[in-house]
């Protein structure tokens, strides 16, 4: 399987031969997905803006197609039976109607390429490329909830439960649907809490390594309480919608939120991000006021 | 970024480190675990011609009892005294110091005497010495000395030790029976060093404070012991701790950055002053 949707990190070598797999009824480990590549495969994007699957995915279910036909149309004269009786089970090609009657799926495609094709006028070889533009975006969409509790004292901020339930229509890799997500979400608290370039007042870049640039830790981060609903794209044939930003968009609103809404008793109402616990905690006047927070007074 | 290019030496015994010290005088730099040397080096924030290698030996690692006191060796990882059981049971305090360090990696690598030597005015261990009233080993040329933990850290990365030392190890005395203690820190979100840190050991008579002793780190250029707040508590109850926990920045200048402004981080050592006391206080036994 060669496709030009280089996945870097979000895992469609995976889903791609997870399709293919179940496509033709060989194991996961049978196919092996090459990328990345423009000398094998010249075009084709990359993967990004949530696109890998719903872009990718239905270009590959289109040579799927091609070449499942070509397989049932040359077993079935093989096995002397109609092409629709032609079924892919355990890495053979089986009759529905008596799966007994099987023959491995590697002498048909050694038939395919062999001396002599088995079927006159039905061209020579197993290979099949499609190119996809999608009719229109996916929508996919969800709700994340955020509680945290701040600490009025130090401006620390702790979560007390992280709720994410989206919808990327149909799911066809659910362990990395949920990593999508884990990461995503990761990313949106970071730059809701954390994340942040400076420039000092002349000019100098002073977050220029890890040291100061704060990219959360696993500790950083609360447990994700994750769900999911599964409304089909009506867009592509197989049902799917991105995920890949699903966890950024609905984490940086979500957490920022909950924080203001924490924070609102203490008359403050607008923080500029990262909401760093010099900003989230007791500072000003207005919390000077307030009942129970006198021992923060010598802060401005 | 990549360091400046140096000269790997690695030395087998502290003698050697020594000689080798004496050698390149002051173009060598000692490498323990490297965890502060190393960065500093990629940042060419130093640039030493010669690293000699003091990790390698056995020599100075490992803890032992000598005395009634816990002996900790200069090349000793942080996991080391996370782990340790006696350390556990005699010396809490460090413990709890010892596993809020950086992170796993870190602990795994980095030494307390690199810690300590190197002086980072945000590192967490010189507020736990500090409060321990530990005695830091330096040999020299001349032999060993031993310095007090609260005469020991000078300025912004500078100690007592005079250069051709090298810090081979830290002695504490055990945390008494009826101690209670508390190392209580807020991190720097990206390096997880102590924006503030605050190490309490305390001693009750009854309800009242007997020994007190407070370290703060990264308050200040260098880590110090908050004696003005020791003394406001001296003989009185835990309902002082409020009161006395403010003069925790008494005299001090505090340090800002992008991470914590100073008053910020003044009102964070009072803040976790009095909570490490509270802490400390409710940890001690005999009321």
């Amino acid at each position: 399987m060669l496709t030009g949707v280089s996945p870097h990190g979000q895992g469609q070598e995976t889903t791609f031969a997870q399709m293919v797999a179940d496509a033709f009824g060989v194991d996961i480990d049978d196919v092996t997905v090459a990328h990345g590549d423009t000398a094998i495969v010249p075009s084709g994007i990359g993967t990004f803006g949530s696109r890998g699957t719903t872009v990718g995915g239905p270009a590959l279910m289109m040579s799927v197609v091609k070449l499942q036909d070509k397989i049932k149309k040359i077993a079935s004269t093989m096995m002397e039976a109609p092409p629709d009786q032609v079924t892919f089970v355990n890495r053979t090609v089986a009759l529905a109607s008596d799966p007994s009657k099987s023959i491995p799926l590697q002498q048909v495609i050694d038939a395919a390429y062999g001396y002599k094709t088995p079927i006159p006028g039905v061209e020579p070889g197993l290979d099949a490329t499609s190119f996809y533009e999608p009719s229109a975006c996916t929508f996919p969409f969800g709700t994340h909830v955020a509680v945290v509790e701040v600490d009025p004292q130090t401006g620390k901020i702790t979560f007390l439960k992280y709720v994410a339930v989206d919808d990327c229509g149909k799911i066809l890799s659910p362990l990395l649907v949920e990593g999508q997500v884990h990461g995503g979400i990761a990313q949106g608290i970071a730059q809701a809490l954390y994340e942040e370039v400076v420039y000092d007042e002349s000019g100098q870049f002073v977050t220029a390594t890890f040291m100061d640039y704060a990219v959360p830790k696993a500790d950083m981060l609360p447990h994700y309480d994750l769900g999911s609903t599964v409304t089909p794209s009506p867009v592509n044939s197989l049902g799917v919608k991105g995920v890949g930003e699903a966890g950024t968009i609905g984490s940086t609103p979500c957490t920022y939120a909950a924080v203001m809404d924490a924070l609102k008793p203490f008359g403050i109402r607008d923080l500029t991000m990262p909401l760093k616990p010099e900003k989230s905690g007791p500072r000003s006047a207005t919390r000077k006021r307030r009942r129970g927070l006198q021992d923060v007074s010598s802060i401005i | 970024m990549f360091p400046a290019s140096f000269d790997y030496h690695r030395a087998t015994s502290v003698k050697d480190a020594l000689s080798m010290l004496k050698q390149f005088g002051d173009d060598a730099k000692l490498l323990s675990g490297g965890h502060s040397l190393i960065p500093m080096m990629k940042l060419r924030l130093a640039q030493p011609s010669h690293l000699i290698d003091i990790g390698a030996g056995r020599e100075m690692s490992g803890i032992r009892e000598e005395g009634g006191n816990i002996v900790i060796g200069g090349a000793t990882v942080h996991a080391a005294i996370e782990t340790s059981t006696v350390v556990n049971q005699k010396l809490g305090l460090l413990s709890e110091c010892a596993h809020v360090i950086g992170d796993v990696q870190v602990r795994n690598r980095g030494t307390t005497g690199g810690s300590l030597a190197h002086a980072d005015s945000a590192a967490d261990y010189p507020a736990a010495v500090l409060a321990l009233d530990a005695e830091i080993i330096a040999e020299g040329e001349s032999g060993k000395r031993t310095l007090k933990a609260e005469h020991f850290f000078v300025d912004l990365f500078t100690t007592a030790m005079q250069p051709g030392e090298i810090l081979t190890a830290v002695s504490f005395a055990p945390i008494p029976q009826n101690g209670g203690y508390a190392y209580i820190k807020h991190r720097q979100p990206a390096s997880g060093f102590a924006l503030v840190g605050i190490a309490a050991l305390v001693t009750m008579k009854g309800a009242y404070f007997d020994k007190v002793r407070i370290g703060v780190t990264g308050l200040a250029a260098k880590a110090f012991r908050a004696t003005a707040v020791e003394n406001a508590l001296s003989g009185k109850g835990r309902d002082a701790i409020e009161a006395a926990a403010m003069h925790a920045t008494d005299g001090i200048d505090p340090l800002g950055d992008i991470h914590a402004g100073p008053d910020f981080r003044a009102e964070l050592a009072r803040v976790y002053t009095r909570r490490a006391l509270e802490q400390a206080a409710s940890r001690a036994k005999g009321r």
